[in-house]
């Protein structure tokens, strides 16, 4: 049993791919139409090529129902680890994305959380 | 940019507004107005935070919910229409081939087809990401297989 998905809700996977490439810097590694939707997923050029971050269409209400609830509670539904926390800040703050909380030491992590755009707030964390 | 925990609750509080369909929808302004936030502001911190502006989120939420009356199929286009918030069948019938590349009726006939038990959606609808992997072609995922054995 090995951990190779893992999958994060979005509510429209064109802006997602978009947004988790262009602006996050993930690659795209497929991109296959399923019916209505397609299976996205995206892997990270600083981690293991065959760890994937699905795009998950967030087409059912129930699901919708609880990404949005998560939101408004401002509760992250995934965390990325970064080695530069502010400069990770800076960059995405240039590229227009919004953040709830900025940089800052949270007992051995230092902590930050921005919006996807897609419906979803993320975590960055940075070890000590 | 950063948002303070007041200005993220009622942005959030803004989206819930907008997905309200009931007529008159108030403007984009009079929503600024009402969760206390400048329209010029309140446009930018929106798309900022969901990715598509106010405008543009409140004509989505109505066609989602136009999709999903039409597949149940109790109504007609113009009843949909007229219950999603649409005032002209016109615009909505243009803007709905337009985003989803064919006509309300032609949408609902396609997916009525698909309703096995009456006023329950199909799955097909309202996939859950990582069973759409069971309709991949058997070579879709070959990549992935090959970096796996290599692992």
């Amino acid at each position: 049993m090995r951990i190779k998905l893992m999958s994060i809700m979005v509510d429209d996977q064109d802006k997602a791919l978009r947004f988790y490439t262009e602006v996050l810097g993930f690659k795209k590694k497929h991109d296959i139409p399923v019916g209505e939707y397609r299976w996205i997923t995206v892997t990270s050029p600083e981690g293991p090529d065959d760890l994937e971050l699905v795009l998950e269409p967030n087409a059912n209400p129930a699901g919708k129902m609880f990404q949005e609830a998560m939101f408004s509670q401002g509760i992250p539904l995934a965390a990325f680890e970064v080695s530069d926390i502010g400069g990770e800040f800076a960059r995405l703050t240039a590229k227009g994305v919004a953040f709830t909380r900025q940089p800052a030491q949270a007992g051995p992590v230092a902590l930050a959380v921005f919006a996807d755009t897609c419906g979803n707030l993320i975590q960055l964390y940075q070890p000590a | 940019m950063l948002l303070r925990h007041e200005g993220f609750r009622r942005l959030c509080q803004a989206r819930d507004l907008l997905r309200e369909l009931r007529e008159p929808s108030p403007s984009i302004a009079d929503l600024a107005r009402q969760v206390q936030i400048s329209p010029f502001h309140f446009i930018r911190q929106f798309e900022a935070v969901f990715g598509v502006t106010p405008h543009q989120f409140r004509i989505q939420t109505r066609l989602d919910a136009a999709k999903r009356l039409l597949a149940m199929g109790h109504h007609s286009v113009t009843d949909v229409c007229m219950e999603v918030g649409f005032s002209s069948l016109g615009s909505f019938s243009a803007l709905f081939t337009r985003r989803m590349g064919e006509a309300p009726s032609a949408y609902r006939r396609r997916v009525r087809a698909m309703v096995q038990v009456p006023g329950i959606l199909p799955a097909d609808l309202t996939p859950g990401c990582l069973s759409l992997m069971g309709r991949l072609s058997p070579t879709a995922l070959a990549g992935s297989v090959r970096s796996f054995r290599e692992a």
